[in-house]
């Protein structure tokens, strides 16, 4: 099996007055995992069942492994599904639901049975042929979606958030199976999800989407540390997140006068003195400091603690203003309800943007 | 039981049940007992002790007629005693003959019956009374004979058998003794049947099929409005649409006409009616819905997401159907091929009111005259009983093809 790279050209769809995705541009590598993320409704699903072929673009094309798939039916696409139901055949044997596809392009019924079992064994599934598959686990019905894909030898795989239904613990264990069957298959993974968790951990290049518009394709290490938008910077992660504007700017930072005093950021969108903007801090970048005559200090006081397990959530309010903090278990202190503590962050640490739209949580 | 207590509490539950039960027992297994009580009912039309009872039923028939003659003579008699005129007299004697002429019968009897019969014997002087008294006496006279004959008849049948009337006794002989032509009706109905349920499905799936899997609500409300208000209509009325579109002189002719296919002025024209494409064709219509909405409701509970994996995976349309969609709606399709073909099998109106008696006829014609005019209920009651017998055997036929069970036709 070999991936294909899949080129999206000026790509939109509009139902009547509604544009459920803008025109865009993507390249997703051939062998890449690739991750569309974006809240529900944002149009990723519209993208890819213009990819498989199930919707026609309103505009522009799809190109998958250089040949241009306009005109070219669902069935006759070397796109594969995986529906987030996983729509497994439930009055066909596990073996059968693996063998339809090459049933459907009439492959003899030796070599369908050889495949399926190569398959089975792909998926650990060895022995669980016979089975229909309601008589498996969540997790096992995961892997038979993820082999009667395969079975059609595609070059791209085509993810709608397959792992929703399962528990944490799946959810958890299946993200490594599948960026090993990724690995393993060398086959072009694009896969939606609504769950930040899934696109990060197992994807080389994330996209972003909102309202209809991809707003930043990059790695996850880019997507996390420097969001383009404030809503990938809300969307992706937790944010701090405070409101002022630009009184002054140095060497690619940006000073922000907010109602908590003066604050001070990476001003990698170049504002301007008398914008407004905002400023981003990830809930672990704050710490439980004193920095005294330093810039970005804020004194909150305690009003809940979780414990997450290997970190605590500590949620503070200064004045109106909630603050998130998350601080490793290992270094617990002053965490006592009801204190007054100061804060302190990095100014490398915030990002300073133009006023957008955030995700709502 | 106890969930029904719960719910309705103890008096309406009792009220539930009682009624349940009264509904079982009073219109369905006492009708069905009696019914196959019937069927296994043999009598013996053609046995010495039906013929001895059928001998004193004309014996009696005869009796009755004379005694009828013997009374209208009398009742002249007190006319002419009371001065009637002559021609009134002549008129009612010549009336008299065509009831009198049957009579004379080979057996003699004395009228024990008749009390009028004795005080008639006593003579008048005049000259037509003569007459009438020469007209009474081989009456009288015959009237006698055949009741003696009658009670020699009936210490007859009362020293052969205890038994009055025909000889019924427990046996197959009705189903046995089915003429060749009626059992020939019987499997033609069957397989008339059989065409008209795969003619129904073959309509219904793909209807089923697009109504299920309509996106647009409106176009599934207009579907539906489609199918429904046909049926709003009453099934004779809609049978009778149909004769007037297969009629000769009909709409289906006339349409014919108009693209000058055929010319009605001279007396051209197809007689649609009357002809098998015709009976099933109605039929198919009159049914059509007890096939349209099983299977609807078996393929709107398929996921569709099914049916775009199949797509996904390369499937071809046929492929998608024979593999995913067809059995998923097999207890739909069973359900519906059960209900087409009893109501097809049983259906009376169709066949009588579009076969006109040309078209080969329907078992249910058969059963129907075997009743009511054959007057052999219990060869009728067997007959039915067959037809019944036969739809179960097609009821189980199809849960074995279908691979389903009662639970999967109950859902």
């Amino acid at each position: 099996m070999r991936g294909n790279d899949v080129i999206l050209e000026n790509l939109s769809m509009r139902f009547g007055d509604f544009v459920a995705v803008q025109p865009t541009d993507l390249k997703i590598n051939a062998g890449e995992f690739f991750s569309i993320l974006g809240p529900s409704g944002c149009g990723k699903t519209t993208i890819l069942r213009m990819i498989s072929g199930f919707l026609s673009p309103s505009q522009g094309r799809v190109i998958i492994g250089d040949k241009d798939m306009s005109g070219i039916r669902a069935n006759a696409r070397p796109t594969a599904l995986i529906f987030q139901n996983l729509a497994l055949f439930p009055l066909m044997s596990v073996r059968d639901n693996i063998a339809f596809g090459l049933e459907a392009r009439g492959i003899g019924k030796k070599a369908r049975q050889d495949k399926a079992q190569e398959l089975l064994s792909l998926v650990a599934l060895d022995g669980h042929g016979d089975k229909l598959p309601t008589a498996l686990s969540g997790g096992q019905r995961q892997r038979v979606a993820i082999a009667r894909a395969l079975a059609v030898e595609p070059s791209v795989l085509l993810l709608d958030e397959p792992l929703s239904a399962l528990d944490l613990k799946l959810r958890q264990h299946m993200r490594a199976e599948l960026k090993e069957l990724q690995r393993k298959t060398g086959v072009t993974f694009i896969y939606i999800t609504h769950d930040q968790g899934e696109a990060l951990t197992m994807s080389d290049r994330v996209a972003v989407m909102n309202k209809g518009v991809v707003e930043q394709v990059a790695n996850s290490d880019e997507i996390y540390a420097n969001p383009a938008t404030p809503f990938v910077a809300s969307f992706v992660g937790e944010q701090n997140v405070f409101k002022g504007k630009v009184v002054a700017k140095e060497n690619g930072y940006a000073i922000l006068e907010t109602p908590l005093g003066k604050m001070l950021g990476q001003n990698t969108q170049g504002l301007n003195q008398g914008d407004d903007a905002i400023l981003f801090v990830r809930p672990e970048r704050l710490s439980l400091q004193e920095k005294p005559g330093q810039q970005n200090s804020l004194s909150a006081t305690l009003e809940r603690r979780d414990l997450e397990g290997p970190f605590v959530n500590l949620h503070m309010r200064a004045g109106e203003h909630p603050i998130a903090i998350h601080i490793t278990n290992v270094d617990q202190t002053h965490q006592s309800l009801g204190t007054e503590q100061k804060l302190w962050f990095a100014a490398q640490d915030a990002v300073v943007m133009r006023p957008g739209e955030l995700a709502s949580e | 039981m106890n969930s029904l207590i719960k719910s309705y509490g103890k008096g309406l539950t009792a009220l539930f049940v009682g009624l349940t039960v009264v509904w079982i027992a009073a219109l369905i297994v006492l009708p069905q007992i009696s019914m196959v009580d019937r069927a296994f009912t043999y009598e013996d039309r053609g046995g010495a002790a039906a013929t001895l009872s059928l001998e004193i039923d004309r014996a009696y028939q005869e009796v009755f007629q004379i005694s009828t003659s013997l009374d209208d003579l009398r009742a002249e008699k007190e006319a002419l005693s009371s001065g009637g005129s002559a021609a009134s007299q002549q008129e009612s004697v010549s009336a008299l003959d065509p009831f009198a002429t049957p009579a004379p019968t080979p057996s003699q009897g004395v009228n024990m019956l008749d009390p009028f019969a004795a005080p008639s014997a006593s003579g008048s002087s005049n000259r037509t009374a003569a007459q009438i008294e020469a007209d009474e006496a081989p009456l009288i006279a015959k009237k006698s004979e055949l009741e003696a004959k009658i009670v020699t008849l009936e210490a007859k049948e009362k020293a052969s058998t205890d038994t009055v009337g025909l000889d019924t006794s427990y046996s197959l002989k009705n189903f046995t003794e089915m003429s060749s032509v009626h059992l020939q009706v019987f499997l033609s109905t069957m397989i008339y049947a059989l065409c008209v349920t795969v003619m129904a499905f073959a309509l219904c799936y793909p209807v089923a099929y697009a109504v299920a899997t309509a996106t647009s609500k409106n176009k599934i409300a207009i579907l539906m409005l489609g199918l429904l208000i046909p049926y709003a209509i009453n099934e004779l009325l809609r049978i009778f649409a149909w004769v007037m579109i297969l009629e000769k002189n009909g709409v289906l002719n006339a349409v014919l006409d108009m693209f000058g296919i055929i010319d009605l002025q001279v007396g051209e024209g197809f007689r649609f009616v009357a002809s098998n494409g015709a009976v099933f064709t109605v039929m198919v219509y009159a049914y059509v819905l007890f096939m349209v909405f099983p299977i609807y409701n078996t393929i709107d509970t398929l996921d569709k997401n099914q049916i775009e994996a199949a797509k996904d995976l390369g499937a071809s349309t046929f492929r998608i159907h024979w593999r995913v969609v067809l059995p998923h709606a097999k207890p739909g399709i069973a359900v519906g091929a059960i209900m087409t073909f009893m109501l097809s099998a049983g259906s009376i109106a169709v066949p009588e009111i579009v076969g006109r008696g040309l078209h080969p006829d329907w078992f249910s014609q058969v059963i129907y005259r075997r009743f009511f005019e054959a007057d052999s209920w219990n060869q009728g009651a067997a007959y039915s009983l067959t037809l019944l017998l036969a739809c179960v055997v097609f009821i189980l036929f199809n849960m074995a093809v279908f691979r389903v069970g009662i639970r999967d036709i109950a859902k």
